[in-house]
């Protein structure tokens, strides 16, 4: 057989566009597949003078997905550069809106992106692998899984005036106290949701059961883990401290985000406009890890909410308390942190200071340097700013969820490729299975792809005929 | 009879956002008014007409469609169509893309009728854009077929 190159472009059902190439080499197997990020933004770029207020209402604007994480980690790095820490109240109702938002996006992402392929089979015809496809083979939970991601999206419209862009947080606090009718209605919603979440629980558990030979070699390979923690291990996702585990699950670093850059740097590749972020001390490619749901739930040793917590310790002894190297429980983790969101709200609603008016600091010290942290459904995502003395932004550096799992990305679809496609005939199934090992995490790739400059670069150009006939380099 | 009439398109891209100006214009000609630009989502109520304006169809908007008995999409094309103002009955046929943001609106009802068994009579009204500029001002030509747009879906309502 000639060696050839299979394209999947773009892949389906994820955030943002990409590319896979797959090398075939003369005896029909693999030889080596690419995931491209073709996407370019230059946030960090255009952002450079403007003022840091403003930030919580620009970089939403990154993504029409998980905006409210950007706005509200801006809001936390102006909090920061301004030396205005927010009152408690307002530290409840951001973290309230950023529920909602890990209700909606998981709940989306697992019904109507990853649904398909878990109730329709990765193999079905993809004429049916699609939303209507789920419409119809189940139209009442498509019902239900409408509702959740309507009851998530509520709590942010409530909170913030819109679904998608919100306008809530600022540095310092929020613009909005809860009022005890708005309280009432998010709380109506709850029961249900958290019925839904938990029959995709069921979902997901019992495809696990029935397919375990996939899930125990379909991308499954050792990395470190990181995100966000509580004090006592517990699953964070809105504030503390970074913990950082090795792929033995012992500790590597807990540190504060404002120091992340003596802990993580980023690495580039010419095929790709995606950065590779690593643990410094173990160099690259030594270093990856990987964040989000899988690395979340790796790094916790428990779950402070009830339903939540009880589904954490069945996910923990899939591998007998060690990280859980398995791409597809990417999906189990991830119901998991939704029905802890989930539970949470109840948590934070009945908190006395939720209803309360203090919910802004006014006092301003401005530092000239700040870094926001909070965890993104995708994983943790950090905005950097650097200010002059009057709080204008002079330079920018984000580094977003999806960016952290780029190198696994990028294995798992290499893992996933060899392990699966296979000449001389290669099946749409094989494929989907391909594109299916970058939708276990979720990416958001128009976040990711922010970044502007000299980014180094290989343009190959070929005849009709496809033969090579230049290659351009820049940056190399 | 009960009438759903959805705008959709982004305002800020110049002609791309033309379904909002006929949906403005269908509020004025019913005895209502809508403000100059449109929040991110925009609803109003009158009498058994409910007009709605988004950015882009989502597959949510399916489970509303059972409690009306017509339903009028308006959005604007580039020309892949002969007629610059361009009406078209709808059936309920899924047509998948691989952009999770591209949904149709026979999409929409073929969605709605596997949840519900039932679709409501269907209209496109689809009007030429000739510009897509940064900007929230329409082009003159396609700000021309505005007012006979708006005039087609009051026919069609009845």
């Amino acid at each position: 057989m000639v060696a050839e190159k299979i394209t999947i472009e773009p892949v389906t059902r994820i955030e943002g566009h990409a590319k896979v190439t797959i090398h075939m080499g003369d005896d029909g197997r693999v030889s080596r597949a690419f995931f491209h990020v073709n996407e370019f933004r230059g946030f960090e770029k255009f952002c450079e003078g403007r003022m840091v207020f403003e930030m919580p209402y620009i970089t939403p604007r990154i993504c029409g997905i998980c905006p409210v994480s950007h706005h509200l980690a801006a809001a936390k790095a102006g909090d920061v550069v301004l030396g205005t820490p927010p009152p408690r109240p307002a530290s409840l109702l951001r973290e309230l809106m950023h529920m909602g938002q890990i209700v909606q996006s998981h709940g989306m992402h697992f019904f109507e992106l990853a649904g398909p392929d878990l109730l329709l089979g990765f193999d079905a015809d993809p004429a049916i692998r699609n939303v209507l496809g789920i419409v119809q083979a189940n139209p009442d939970l498509a019902v239900k899984a409408v509702g959740l991601r309507k009851w998530g999206q509520t709590i942010i419209a409530t909170l913030g005036g819109k679904r998608v862009h919100p306008n809530f947080a600022v540095p310092g606090g929020v613009n909005k106290a809860l009022h005890p009718s708005e309280r009432d209605l998010i709380l109506q919603g709850l029961a249900s949701s958290i019925e839904t979440i938990q029959a995709g629980i069921a979902i997901i558990r019992g495809w696990a059961e029935r397919n375990m030979e996939d899930i125990q070699k379909f991308a499954v390979f050792p990395t470190g883990y990181m995100g966000l923690i509580t004090p006592e291990n517990g699953l964070e996702l809105y504030d503390g401290q970074i913990r950082l585990i090795d792929r033995n699950g012992d500790q590597l670093e807990r540190f504060s985000a404002q120091n992340y850059l003596d802990v993580i740097s980023e690495h580039v590749e010419d095929w790709s406009y995606l950065k590779f972020p690593y643990y410094k001390k173990m160099g690259w490619p030594q270093g990856v890890y990987r964040v989000g749901p899988l690395g979340r739930l790796n790094i916790s040793d428990k779950v402070d909410t009830p339903l939540a917590n009880e589904e954490f310790q069945r996910f923990k002894a899939l591998n007998n308390g060690k990280p859980v190297e398995n791409t597809l429980y990417y999906h189990y983790a991830r119901m998991i942190e939704c029905l802890f969101a989930a539970e949470r709200v109840q948590v934070l609603l009945d908190d006395p200071d939720i209803l309360s008016t203090d919910i802004l600091n006014t006092r301003t010290e401005i530092k000239g340097e700040g870094v926001g942290v909070i965890e993104a459904p995708r994983g943790t995502l950090l905005h950097h700013y650097w200010t002059d003395e009057h709080g204008q932004i002079k330079k920018v550096n984000l580094i977003v969820s999806t960016g952290h799992n780029n190198w696994a990305m990028s294995q798992a679809v290499d893992s996933v490729a060899k392990t699966y496609v296979q000449g001389p005939k290669v099946t749409e199934g094989m494929l989907n299975r391909v594109e299916a090992a970058i939708r276990a995490y979720d990416p958001c790739l128009s976040c990711s792809t922010h970044a502007v400059g000299q980014m180094p670069m290989v343009v190959d150009v070929f005849d009709p005929q496809g033969n090579l006939v230049q290659t351009i380099h820049r940056g190399l | 009879m009960r009438a759903l009439v959805i705008a959709y398109g982004n305002t800020d891209r110049q002609d791309d956002g033309v379904a909002w100006h006929i949906l403005r214009e269908l509020a004025q000609q019913l005895g209502a008014f809508l403000p100059l630009s449109p929040a991110e989502e925009c609803e109003k109520e009158i009498g058994n007409i409910h007009l709605r304006y988004m950015l882009q169809l989502i597959p949510e908007i399916a489970d509303d469609f059972q409690h009306y008995d017509r339903v009028v999409f308006i959005d604007a094309h580039t020309g892949n169509v002969k007629d610059d103002l361009h009406l078209e009955n709808l059936p309920a046929t899924y047509q998948p893309s691989p952009l999770t943001h591209h949904l149709t609106p026979s999409s929409c009802l073929a969605i709605a009728e596997a949840l519900h068994h039932t679709t409501p009579q269907a209209l496109l009204v689809s009007v030429r854009g000739f510009e897509f500029g940064i900007s929230s001002t329409l082009s003159e030509n396609c700000a021309r077929l505005v007012p006979p747009a708006a005039r087609a879906i009051l026919e069609w309502l009845g």
